[in-house]
C-alpha cells in the first residue's frame, strides 16, 4: 500500500505518467480510499486548467484591435522595414 | 499539445535567404506562443515583444547552426530561455536545498500519512479572480522554476521537449516541477481564497 507522501510527491512532480503500469495502478487505488490525496490530485487538475486560462489571457494583447498586431510589427522589423 | 513538425532542408535554405512568405510562416506560427510564455515568466507586454523580436533577430543569425535536427519550436524556445537570463542577469541553478522542501515534509508524518491535508480549492479555481490568483502566485516562484511551470502548465509541451529546452535531465525537471507546483498550492491556500 503506497503511502499519502509517495502518492503526493508522483502528483506534483508531473511524473506519474512516467511510471510502471503497476504504481499508476497503486496510485489509482490510493486515489480511490484516500480523500486527501483525491483532493490534491484535484488541486493539480485545477492549477493546471488555471495556469493554461492564464496564458490565454496574454493573447488578446498586441492582438490588432488598436493597429498594427504583433506578428506584423514583429514581420517588418525582421525584413528592415523599421530600425 | 502535438509536438510541431521539424523543417525540411529546403524550409531552413529558405529561411537563411530571408524569403519574405517563409518567415511570415515562422512568425505566424510561433510569435505568440513566444509572447506568452514571455508575459508568464514575468515580462512586461512592450518587454515580451522586444524579447520576441530579440529572439526571432538571434534565430535568423544562428541558423547556420541549425541542422534541421530539432524543431524549431524547441530552438526558438532554447534561444528564449537564454535571452531571459541574460537579460535577468538571475542564477539558473537550482539548489540543492530549497526551503519549501521542507513546507512540504512539514504536511506529512514520520509514516508518510498527512498531517496537514491540502485545502479545497475548488471554489477558488472556478472564480474570475483565477488569473490574478495564479499571476501573483508565480511572482514568488524562483525564475527557474517559473520557467518550468509555464513551459509545462501555460505552454503545454512535454516533458522531453522541455528538457531540450532547459538542458534539464527528466529527474532535475520533476524535482523543479514538484517545487513549483507547492510553492503555488502553499500561496494560494495562504492567501485564503479558498474560504471567499
Amino acid at each position: 500500500m503506497m503511502r499519502c507522501k509517495a502518492v503526493a510527491e508522483l502528483l506534483t512532480s508531473d511524473r506519474l505518467g512516467d511510471e510502471p503500469f503497476w504504481v499508476r495502478l497503486q496510485v489509482k487505488l490510493h486515489l480511490g480510499m484516500c480523500k486527501y490525496c483525491s483532493r490534491l490530485a484535484r488541486q493539480m487538475e485545477q492549477l493546471r486548467l488555471a495556469a493554461s486560462r492564464f496564458g490565454r489571457s496574454f493573447d488578446q494583447e498586441k492582438s490588432g484591435a488598436d493597429g498594427e498586431d504583433l506578428e506584423a510589427r514583429l514581420l517588418r522589423k525582421l525584413t528592415g522595414g523599421e530600425p | 499539445m502535438p509536438s510541431a513538425p521539424q523543417l525540411d532542408r529546403s524550409t531552413i535554405d529558405r529561411l537563411r535567404s530571408r524569403d519574405p512568405e517563409t518567415l511570415s510562416e515562422a512568425v505566424r506560427e510561433h510569435a505568440r506562443p513566444l509572447y506568452r510564455a514571455a508575459r508568464g515568466m514575468g515580462f512586461r507586454e512592450e518587454e515580451a515583444e522586444d524579447l520576441v523580436q530579440d529572439i526571432f533577430a538571434t534565430f535568423l543569425e544562428t541558423l547556420d547552426r541549425f541542422e534541421g535536427l530539432s524543431q524549431v519550436r524547441t530552438w526558438l524556445f532554447g534561444i528564449l530561455h537564454h535571452k531571459v537570463f541574460e537579460r535577468r542577469r538571475e542564477r539558473y541553478r537550482e539548489e540543492r536545498n530549497d526551503p519549501i522542501d521542507e513546507v512540504f515534509e512539514s504536511r506529512f508524518d514520520t509514516r508518510g500519512n498527512w498531517v496537514r491535508p491540502p485545502d479545497d480549492l475548488h471554489r477558488l479555481m472556478e472564480s474570475q479572480q483565477i488569473g490574478e490568483a495564479i499571476a501573483g502566485c508565480l511572482e514568488g516562484l524562483p525564475a527557474a522554476q517559473r520557467e518550468v511551470f509555464v513551459l509545462r502548465e501555460v505552454q503545454g509541451f512535454e516533458t522531453p521537449e522541455i528538457c531540450k529546452i532547459l538542458g534539464l535531465t527528466v529527474t532535475n525537471m520533476g524535482v523543479m516541477m514538484h517545487r513549483a507546483r507547492n510553492r503555488l498550492r502553499e500561496c494560494i491556500e495562504k492567501r485564503g481564497w479558498s474560504k471567499t
